[in-house]
């Protein structure tokens, strides 16, 4: 208990790091928030606009109650409101973050159920012409870029074959087929490249167990091969993979910008493509504040998994 | 460095020397425009075509190398000083440094890589002069945590504890001696870092955050390139193509140079058992529990092979305790481990039968084998912590021990029987315990009690107490020769303890260097060694009242370097030319003892 009450503290003073450099970034950077939003278009803004926004943006105050105030409202989860169209962008992120953690999940089940049996196999037959097709097949996915690998499927699939449509989103609410046929292009497009790295991970984590002493005492046991490899072996050999697995998918919180750009689906990190580009800072800075959250949260519940498949950890 | 991996590095190369020539080689220019032939197919001109705006494709593509491979190139230089440095610094200063360096780089690891790059975008606009600092943050992480992992280790070893010893400053010792023995981990972090910026870069401008148009970028290309996906596939092709295949000669290149600077040395899958059968064991089997004959186990690595194990036979009847003896490396436990089947993967049996009860288990098929193994013949390994799986609790370990042989038995209440057998107190309660919450002696009675669940014949303890302290170490030898007499088990102990020898062993067999040189009943071997390896060997042994240890001049011979006569004669000192002349083999004496030196007579 105490451990898990210390990984709960390491990850809420992360947070407040992640918060405070966040705010740091946006204050030191040369140029201000309010002249950069109004100089859109090359002339120089009118210099009583420029003050008014300051006023109203509150970034005449000083730094220091500046910092208080964007902390306390954090702690509010009050995020601002948006530069662009003042709505308020916590209700914006609420609408997004979902379709992006859908198009994650789908990408890691098929990574899952792709990958770790793969892996189990070459790693068993090691050498084998299974196993050297499948390496080279994962080499292959791991160097094609997300977004190579996107636009190449909606080329292939919905331009040449018509299969599917070229991308967009429906609600599932509103029409499950289409929504499942809609996520299906983006997913395969994260999954392949996640099933690959779970591939190599699982593979590399099986043959390193499978030299365990433990390993060769239940051998030394009888125990039949299957269940070795089953109980002695995948078991702990899991340990590391779903450590990658959810490390993968903390990165793919921010990393399916290129996959919702290709496919239109409109997630989290298509709003903050069009936050970056219209300089909207408190749209980025929450997007970047509720996506660091998540990562140091997802990575928390990596060690509780962990503390929970390996009985050792728990009294580390 | 071992290998030098040729391919990647020349199929690198050559897409590095294209990109560095672009500007000489005879192409039109990457940005001017030729509306007129807009969407042009391949011609003799252009030999890719022209893009949307009648660009050449071909000189974009190059020049598009140029910008992605000097910003990939230029961040990963500026992410490896600065995260080598702070690594090195962290590692080295230690103190406040350490927990700087190290905690900053947890922040920077709480971003997404591509989230990291957007807020910084964000902030300084895009362009090439942001891409490669922000690229450099990214990958800033991996240098730190690979220069400070091989600065720890560094740290602790001899040769720089003797140089700071000698008075050598900090700076000197991390010049001279850290840097270059991380320099492999660091270059091999370096192209991983340098692919995955290439990835990256074009990714971000692909959304038209990264590299500014009319820059050429594979990035812009292909985003570029979807607009007229219909009219024009191949323009969308070309770039995907260009990108896909320098990445994929980038990661070849890491896993070359991975390879390359890996200490260990590539596995090679055994070869078929059934090819190896080829000596059958010709003599009847005797009254022995186990008759070992003439086993050879043979090692294969990439510059050939040798057999670290040569013409071993033992045997060892019901009720009777066989010591195997010898230093490390002398073969012990490659000779218990072919007997039962589990050697590692690179090892093999090439001659020699081993008869269990008369069975030859050396040509038993893998399943009959396992059949044996835990049942009739079952062994106690050397460490117990790691030889209990750390995932399951004890008692579920013995009980699988136990369902494995016989599915119907009441394997839980067994186990609890079996942990009170091997004198665990509170063995109900224990049964459901890790085995990291039990200590080393109970742990190694939890292995006993694994072993002998299934009533073995042959047991094979293979250093059981070594891994153990002193009083522990006796009560389970206690523990093992009472199951002994108590189940009439035939017991092989392996181990390198005289004194642990001379508690449990009725016969003793002394291992030198793959071979048996001596053998028979314990008390004569100790009284009277026949054999000059066997008395350096016991004048070596520590004892509370005799003059003090000697060592024994020289070192074990390496298995792929052996002398052509006599095994121990470089570091004998009756050493006789006869010796040397060529190797003897193991003589039996009337009495039934047997050696193999020449000249036991005379000593």
């Amino acid at each position: 208990m105490a451990w898990l009450l210390r990984r709960v503290g390491i990850s809420l003073a992360l947070i407040w790091v992640v918060a405070s450099i966040v705010f740091l970034a946006i204050h030191l950077v040369p140029g201000d928030p309010a002249e950069l939003l109004l100089s859109q278009g090359g002339a120089s803004p009118d210099p009583a606009i420029v003050a008014d926004l300051r006023d109203q943006l509150g970034l005449n105050r000083p730094i220091l109650v500046q910092y208080a105030d964007s902390l306390w409202r954090l702690l509010h989860f009050d995020l601002g409101h948006s530069m662009q169209d003042d709505s308020p962008v916590g209700d914006e992120i609420a609408r997004r973050l979902p379709r992006t953690l859908e198009l994650i999940v789908a990408a890691a089940i098929l990574a899952v159920v792709v990958g770790i049996p793969a892996g189990t196999v070459a790693a068993t037959r090691r050498g084998s012409v299974f196993d050297r097709i499948a390496g080279w097949l994962a080499g292959l996915s791991l160097a094609v870029p997300v977004f190579v690998v996107g636009t190449l499927l909606v080329m292939v699939f919905a331009q040449w074959l018509r299969w599917v449509p070229a991308g967009g989103y429906v609600a599932f609410a509103t029409d499950p087929a289409r929504h499942l046929l809609l996520l299906s292009m983006p997913a395969i497009t994260i999954g392949l490249g996640l099933a690959a790295v779970m591939f190599r991970m699982t593979r590399a984590a099986v043959l390193d167990v499978m030299l365990k002493d433990y390993v060769r005492t239940a051998r030394a046991k009888g125990v039949a091969p299957r269940r070795v490899l089953v109980r002695h072996v995948v078991r702990t050999a899991l340990m590391p993979v779903v450590t990658v697995l959810a490390l993968h998918m903390g990165t793919l919180l921010g990393g399916t910008v290129l996959v919702e750009y290709v496919f239109n689906w409109p997630g989290l990190s298509g709003l903050l493509v069009s936050a970056v580009n219209g300089r909207d800072y408190p749209e980025v800075v929450g997007i970047v504040l509720v996506i660091s959250i998540l990562f140091v949260a997802l990575n928390l519940a990596v060690d509780i998994l962990y503390g929970l498949l390996d009985p050792r950890v728990r009294r580390g | 460095m071992s290998r030098i991996p040729w391919p990647p590095i020349l199929g690198f190369g050559a897409i590095v020397l294209l990109a560095v020539l672009a500007p000489v080689l005879p192409l039109p220019d990457p940005v001017t425009m030729d509306v007129a032939h807009r969407l042009a197919g391949p011609s003799l001109a252009h030999w890719l075509g022209q893009d949307e705006f009648g660009r050449d494709v071909l000189t974009r593509l190059l020049w598009g190398a140029r910008v992605s491979l000097s910003v990939a190139f230029a961040a990963s230089a500026i992410a490896c000083v600065a995260g080598v440095a702070l690594g090195v610094a962290g590692g080295f200063l230690r103190g406040i440094v350490e927990i700087l360096a190290l905690r900053s780089i947890d922040v920077l690891l709480c971003f997404p890589p591509l989230l990291l790059a957007l807020l910084v975008v964000t902030l300084a606009g895009p362009g090439a002069a942001t891409l490669v600092p922000v690229l450099a943050l990214v990958y800033l992480p991996g240098f730190t945590r690979v220069a400070y992992a091989g600065v720890l280790t560094a740290r602790s070893q001899d040769y720089v504890e003797a140089m700071r010893v000698l008075g050598a400053g900090k700076g000197r010792i991390m010049l001279r001696t850290i840097l270059p023995n991380i320099g492999g981990p660091v270059l091999v972090q370096f192209s991983l870092s340098a692919a995955a910026a290439v990835v990256l870069e074009s990714g971000l401008s692909f959304l038209g955050l990264g590299v500014v148009p009319p820059a050429p970028s594979w990035g812009l290309m292909i985003g570029a390139a979807r607009a007229t996906m219909t009219q024009a596939p191949l323009l969308l092709l070309w770039p995907c193509a260009a990108l896909t295949l320098t990445i994929l000669a980038m990661n070849a290149l890491c896993d070359g140079l991975r390879d390359a600077v890996d200490p260990h040395p590539a596995y090679r899958p055994p070869g078929r058992r059934w090819l190896d059968r080829l000596t059958p064991g010709l003599l009847p089997a005797t009254r022995a529990v186990l008759d070992l004959r003439g086993l050879t186990v043979r090692i294969d690595t990439p510059d050939g092979h040798f057999e670290p194990v040569r013409d071993v036979t033992l045997h060892i009847d019901a009720g009777e305790t066989l010591a195997l003896v010898g230093e490390s490396g002398s073969g012990k436990s490659l000779t218990s481990l072919a007997i039962s089947g589990l050697l590692p993967g690179a090892a093999r049996v090439v001659a020699g039968s081993a008869r269990l009860d008369g069975t030859d288990l050396l040509a038993l098929p893998e399943e009959a084998l396992r059949r044996l193994r835990g049942g009739a013949m079952a062994m106690i390994f050397q460490d117990p912590s790691s030889s209990l799986n750390p995932v399951h609790r004890v008692g579920e370990q013995i009980a699988e021990a136990i369902r494995a042989h016989r599915p119907k038995a009441p394997a839980a209440t067994e186990a609890i029987t079996l942990l009170k057998r091997v004198g665990i107190p509170d063995p109900a309660a224990r049964a459901r315990a890790f085995p990291h919450e039990l200590s080393g002696g109970m742990r190694q009675r939890v292995m006993i009690a694994i072993a002998i669940a299934n009533a073995p014949r042959l047991l094979i303890a293979d250093e059981p107490t070594t891994a153990l302290d002193v009083t522990i170490q006796a009560q389970v030898l206690d523990l093992l020769a009472d199951l002994k007499r108590e189940r009439g088990l035939a017991l092989l102990f392996v181990t390198h303890s005289l004194p642990v020898v001379a508690e449990i062993a009725d016969r003793v067999a002394v291992m030198y260097a793959g071979e048996i040189v001596e053998q028979g009943a314990t008390a004569e071997v100790f009284a009277r060694p026949l054999h000059p390896y066997t008395a350096a060997l016991l004048r070596s042994a520590p004892d509370e009242e005799g003059p003090p240890p000697e060592g024994i001049p020289g070192v074990v011979p390496p298995p792929f370097d052996l002398p052509k006569g006599c095994v121990f004669a470089p570091r004998c000192v009756h050493r006789a030319p006869a010796c040397d002349a060529a190797r003897p083999k193991l003589a039996t004496l009337p009495d039934g003892r047997q050696t193999s030196c020449l000249r036991w007579r005379e000593l």
